[in-house]
């Protein structure tokens, strides 16, 4: 075949597809990827947004986040624990959880729904609920339970307002928050496992435990992938509960990159410093997900024509 | 006898799954119980001691409160209103889009999509400064002076437009599933790509379709950051989730009402996927995407 052919047939082929993707094209072009290219110059320049001057001032601003004290690594810090933390927690009682509801005979949706409504609670109400249980006095109820009740520990913890605790608390409130999803994703994976895999496993004498383990974890590794990339992405999204539980105090030490992004956009009016952030976020992200990709030797299907 | 043994084992396990699973539940429910119980109580200007878990009353005092704040029909009418439409401009375009990307080939599908891919794994509130910039960018000659910002048109077009690549690429992995073979013949009898899609595509695709949308749903009801970034400053606009951020700033020790509104807040989307919830199709999500 020659070009112009090849040519023809391309654009005809377009002139079938456009009337599908032109909609979400245009809007993807808009409002995603000409304000990425937009926050990449940004990242690279002086932005003064009320006079709308743009200056070009290279990496300075890369520069400026590195050096300007601890705050980034902090950041930084707690984006990876909360990643290293959370993502076993929710990947492993996800798929706890949803194994036990696939083997219930009666009674799986009163527990699917439990599971689930943390998920479906926005991020702000869970917050301010979060926010009076780890109240600093013994009006806060794990206050009150562990000193109290439990006798477990002398003195009335200021949950929200250290570094530890204050971590600790985000890091429960994105588990809470989002085992309930992996357990539902699971439990779709669960229900496409073959039965007679099962049979084959209770023939040769498996229990519970041993199917578990020997059939049940090797079937679920392509949807366990998809949860573990999904939270780590979810790690680097970790925004609403800073701001609203510890206001990434003391002195930055709870805070993550994405507070950090907002609190230097949006308080400090710094979008130069703040797009370098955000780059900085998804370059990790980024890389993180194709280093997954390599060592669990999975590839998303985009090469294969259908 | 054999028999009756496993079958008594087997009820034994059913057992120990429900005892689990439900302390399970129970210590899961913590939250919500503590938020429930708090908005039966009465909160002045220091918080109780101790601290209530079960609820000892009923009390809707706070939940009268909170629906005859004058504000409060006017955060509803806004999330309603948000919500329905990005909702169905939302699965409209990308149902298009996914079914464009699955099925149809054209020059550079791949490329495209593994942008749109790529975009799903930026944090989304990056692009928020520039989207502000862009809606402010757009005049249009009757909206008399002003911009997209702060309206509801500008907000809307940014919910479609940053949940279009993540829906493209759950709906896609449905069309990818479903047999060429029936396009085929519609193709065979002189239909076009249109009758393909509304004839075949659509009702086989219709499971898929609604799990999305009950996950765009839920997703843009509970929205809070780029509605705080883009109407915050309009009255008017104001939603639920603004508002309940609101309700916690000016009345700090007002707990009673903060949970009150929460709760009113949660009951559509918990109603919602009660409803659905053995419906909704969470298997295909998975396959198609990755490969083991």
């Amino acid at each position: 075949m020659n070009k112009t052919v090849l040519l023809k047939r391309g654009a005809k082929q377009w002139l079938a597809a456009l009337p599908f993707v032109l909609p979400g094209l245009i809007l993807v072009t808009m409002f995603i990827l000409y304000p990425m290219v937009f926050t990449l110059r940004i990242a690279l320049s002086e932005y003064k947004i009320v006079q709308g001057e743009i200056t070009f001032i290279g990496l300075q601003n890369f520069v400026n986040v590195l050096s300007g004290g601890s705050k980034f690594w902090y950041a930084l810090r707690n984006n990876f624990l909360y990643a290293l933390v959370t993502v076993p927690v929710i990947t492993l009682g996800g798929m706890f959880f949803a194994y036990l509801i696939n083997n219930l005979r009666h009674g799986q949706g009163i527990f699917r729904v439990g599971f689930y409504l943390p998920v479906i609670t926005s991020w702000v109400i869970v917050s301010l609920v979060f926010q009076y249980m780890f109240n600093s006095s013994d009006r806060g109820l794990i206050n009150y339970v562990l000193v109290d009740v439990l006798h477990l520990v002398d003195n009335y913890i200021p949950w929200l307002l250290r570094e530890w605790t204050g971590n600790a608390a985000i890091w429960l409130m994105g588990i809470w928050k989002n085992m309930g999803w992996a357990m539902l994703i699971f439990l779709g994976g669960l229900q496409g496992i073959p039965h007679e895999l099962y049979e084959a496993a209770e023939l040769d004498g498996a229990g519970l435990w041993a199917r578990f383990w020997n059939v049940t974890v090797p079937s679920l590794k392509p949807v366990t992938f998809y949860v573990i990339v999904n939270m780590i992405i979810g790690s680097f999204n970790v925004f609403i509960q800073v701001m609203m539980l510890t206001g990434g105090g003391p002195n930055g030490k709870t805070s993550t990159l994405q507070y950090l992004l907002y609190d230097k956009a949006f308080n400090q009016f710094q979008f130069g410093e703040a797009s370098a952030i955000g780059l900085v976020s998804a370059v990790t992200i980024v890389a993180i997900t194709a280093l997954l990709n390599k060592r669990l030797q999975l590839d998303t299907d985009g090469e294969e024509a259908t | 006898m054999k028999l009756q043994g496993k079958r008594a084992a087997d009820i034994v396990g059913q057992v120990i799954l429900w005892v689990i699973l439900i302390v399970a539940l129970l210590i899961f429910s913590v939250p919500f119980l503590f938020m429930i119980t708090n908005s039966f109580e009465e909160f002045s200007y220091v918080l109780p001691y101790p601290p209530k878990l079960i609820p000892t009353r009923l009390n809707f005092d706070a939940y009268v409160h909170i629906i005859q704040m004058p504000i409060f029909p006017t955060a509803v009418f806004n999330s309603i209103v948000n919500t329905v439409l990005a909702v169905v401009c939302s699965v409209l375009i990308s149902t298009l889009s996914a079914y464009g990307f699955a099925k149809i080939q054209f020059p550079g599908r791949e490329m495209i999509f593994k942008i749109y891919l790529f975009t799903l794994m930026m944090p989304g509130f990056l692009n928020i400064i520039p989207q502000f910039i862009v809606l402010k960018g757009i005049q249009l000659p009757w909206m008399s002076g002003g911009s997209l910002v702060g309206t509801r048109a500008g907000l809307i077009l940014v919910y479609v437009a940053t949940n279009v690549c993540g829906h493209t690429f759950f709906l896609r992995s449905f069309f990818r599933g479903l047999p060429n073979s029936l396009s085929e013949s519609v193709r065979l009898d002189g239909g076009g790509e249109g009758t393909i899609f509304f004839r075949v595509m659509l009702p086989l695709s219709a499971p898929a379709i609604g799990t999305m949308t009950i996950f765009a749903f839920q997703g843009f009801w509970e929205e809070y950051f780029t509605a705080k970034v883009l109407v915050g400053a309009n009255e008017s606009m104001l939603t639920l989730p603004l508002l309940l951020q609101r309700l916690n700033g000016q009345y700090a020790t007002r707990w009673e009402w903060v949970f009150a509104a929460s709760i009113l807040a949660l009951i559509p989307t918990v109603l919602l996927f009660i409803i659905t919830q053995k419906k909704m199709v969470v298997g295909g999500l998975t396959q198609g995407s990755v490969k083991g």
